[in-house]
């Protein structure tokens, strides 16, 4: 079973004139994979993550992720989905300030209800002793520094043992040191856990070191 | 457990700016205990213009309307050649007053609404001492009955009011009119009814209602002495005067009793109509500023709701990214603004009692008063509770599903 498939997906700009930003794109993305997105700016990379993440349900094509098709599914179920099969990495970390460390990680599993709460702080604390951010649970999540708050992010990603972790420009905001320790991570986690992994990037360096890249030109994939 | 943490989220963004919260709650409070003030205030300022009114005056009063059509002496149908001419028709059968008073009682006392019932007869007589002379209202009242309705006793600044009961001379003066007879306690004066019976009186007592043109003009005296006076029968009465349970429906009481009555059935309002609208327009001012200043209060929520928002844009967009869907966001906006309203009203209601309190102590010397009258009526207390929980609702509502409208790709993507 694939981890995910795209199938024809158009997508059309209608502001300011209509343009056509993705064009018929088909590809699959197996299990345990690390996937780095490359292309210009303006290629239609971040266009089609966030397609794939079910954020933008508005496209022609059908996409599944884990066996489910989300295309076409409400709003209400694709929330549901996203909860509890997608994982977010953004460029900024978007964790809420207010909240200790350990509660931003518990969010989505809170949302989610799966788990009795005592669980959920297990899973989260053994995920930030993972991610080397071990002695910061109970501090604010705007007190840490920026590589430990988008190790937090990524932590908060995991929580529900997402099929696929999305990544836009993961490492986009980082400084060198930290761009590795994120990239170490998500190798650690494709190759140790099979955790699927799709990021959109610019870094040739981050990517380069990827399993597979698949590169956009003008809403074509070039190369995959 | 999902309402939990997204009230988890509320309290947290709540609490993260005490100052704005602080800010939101005294508007909440300061329209809540606007509201009730206002309200408490018109509705003892309309309280006591009532206790003053029916200080004299029955809910209900049933008397003899003279006047209608003069009696017909010749039908006036025109009749062949002759034409009949009646010049300056009159009343001929001239009945004055109630002749048989119980019988009215009766119907009166079978209506369930009815409280209290009293019988009078008034009339304009003159006060005579020495070459005093004054013109008053003579009331023979049923002094048991009189003073279950109109307190009378109440009103007595010297003497008592039973002393009519015992002595047929007892007469009892408002203390404008003793005055102007320049006669105290025990003194006698001269009274002199419009047919010419004069009889003596002894001052037993005085009065004060605090209606300054009752004080000065109205004389008690036993009912008894006043039909004697005026050679009338044992029953007789000028009029029989009713309270009802809830004086803001003699109207349909009287409405209801009306057809098994002879006489006129008159509610106060059908008098004094002036009364009854400056009741009415109190309550709506009252009504229209409280409810004004706690519209205001929904706008400064709705202002502070909003700019939270507005800051929390990014939070909304990663907390939709991560499968918190509309409702959630609508709960945790909603939430915030309830828990304003909830707390902002709860001191209001507090405050508006403390400040009701403090008004009821401002002394305020004039006619019958002492101090600003106020009433605490529960139910105020209810609707500024349930008119500040609406407006609150409706404040936070709007600002709460405009977050829930968030794209978060528009947000996310930057």
């Amino acid at each position: 079973m694939n981890a995910l498939s795209a199938k024809g997906i158009n997508k059309y700009f209608h502001e300011p004139e209509t343009f056509q930003v993705l064009k018929d794109i088909s590809f699959e993305v197996q299990k345990g994979e690390f996937v780095a997105v490359v292309g210009k700016s303006g290629s239609g990379k971040s266009t089609l993550l966030y397609l794939l993440s079910t954020m933008d349900t508005n496209y022609e094509g059908s996409i599944s992720i884990n066996g489910t098709t989300v295309t076409g599914l409400s709003q209400n179920q694709l929330s549901r989905f996203r909860n509890e099969h997608i994982g977010f990495v953004f460029q900024f970390h978007y964790l809420l300030p207010e909240f200790s460390v350990l509660d931003n990680v518990m969010l989505p599993a809170l949302k989610l209800r799966k788990k009795p709460k005592e669980e959920i702080e297990n899973k989260a604390r053994e995920l930030l002793s993972l991610l080397d951010i071990r002695g910061h649970e109970m501090k604010k999540a705007s007190k840490i520094s920026g590589g430990q708050q988008q190790r937090v992010a990524i932590a908060r990603a995991l929580i529900n043992e997402p099929a696929i972790i999305m990544g836009d420009e993961p490492t986009g905001n980082l400084d060198s040191r930290n761009t590795k320790v994120v990239f170490d991570i998500f190798c650690q986690l494709a190759k140790e856990r099979g955790q699927t992994i799709i990021a959109v990037t610019h870094d040739d360096e981050f990517a380069a070191n990827c399993d597979r890249i698949i590169e956009m030109v003008d809403g074509e994939i070039i190369r995959s | 457990m999902a309402t939990n943490i997204n009230t988890k989220i509320s309290w947290t963004h709540l609490t993260s700016k005490v100052r704005q919260l602080i800010v939101a709650v005294l508007s909440v409070t300061f329209g809540i205990s606007m509201y009730i003030f206002m309200n408490s205030f018109m509705n003892g300022v309309n309280g006591a213009q009532t206790d003053i009114t029916f200080t004299t005056m029955g809910h209900i009063k049933v008397y003899n309307d003279l006047g209608g059509a003069p009696t017909i002496l010749v039908p006036l149908v025109p009749h062949g050649d002759t034409i009949k001419n009646v010049s300056n028709a009159r009343h001929i059968t001239y009945i004055d007053g109630i002749r048989n008073a119980d019988e009215v009682k009766q119907v009166l006392q079978q209506s369930r609404d009815v409280v209290a019932i009293t019988e009078q007869v008034n009339q304009n007589v003159f006060f005579r001492n020495g070459v005093t002379k004054v013109n008053a209202t003579l009331s023979g009242i049923d002094v048991a009955n009189e003073v279950q309705l109109f307190n009378t006793d109440q009103y007595m600044t010297r003497g008592d009011l039973n002393e009519l009961d015992r002595r047929s001379d007892a007469v009892v003066l408002g203390t404008g009119l003793a005055d102007k007879l320049s006669v105290s306690m025990g003194d006698n004066v001269t009274l002199s009814t419009s047919d010419g019976v004069t009889k003596v009186l002894k001052v037993t007592g005085l009065m004060q209602t605090g209606t300054g043109s009752v004080d000065k003009s109205r004389a008690l005296i036993s009912i008894n002495t006043a039909r004697q006076l005026l050679s009338k029968n044992k029953s007789y009465a000028t009029e029989v005067l009713a309270n009802v349970r809830d004086y803001n429906k003699a109207k349909i009481v009287a409405a209801a009793i009306r057809p098994d009555i002879r006489y006129k059935t008159e509610a106060w309002q059908e008098g004094n109509g002036q009364l009854e609208s400056a009741n009415t327009l109190r309550d709506i001012i009252a009504i229209a500023v409280s409810l004004t200043i706690l519209i205001v209060a929904g706008f400064g929520i709705y202002n502070i709701m909003n700019m939270t928002v507005n800051e929390k844009i990014r939070e909304i967009a990663i907390l939709k990214a991560m499968g918190f869907d509309g409702k959630d966001i609508v709960y945790i906006f909603l939430m915030q603004s309830i828990i304003i309203g909830l707390i902002g009203g709860l001191v209001g209601l507090l405050l508006g009692f403390v400040i009701s309190a403090i008004v009821d102590n401002i002394p305020f010397k004039i006619a019958s008063f002492d101090t600003l009258p106020i009433s605490y009526l529960p139910a105020d207390y209810v609707m500024a509770m349930v008119f500040g929980l609406i407006i609150t609702f409706v404040a936070g509502y709007l600002p709460a599903r405009k977050a829930s409208k968030v794209d978060p790709v528009e947000i996310l993507r930057g």
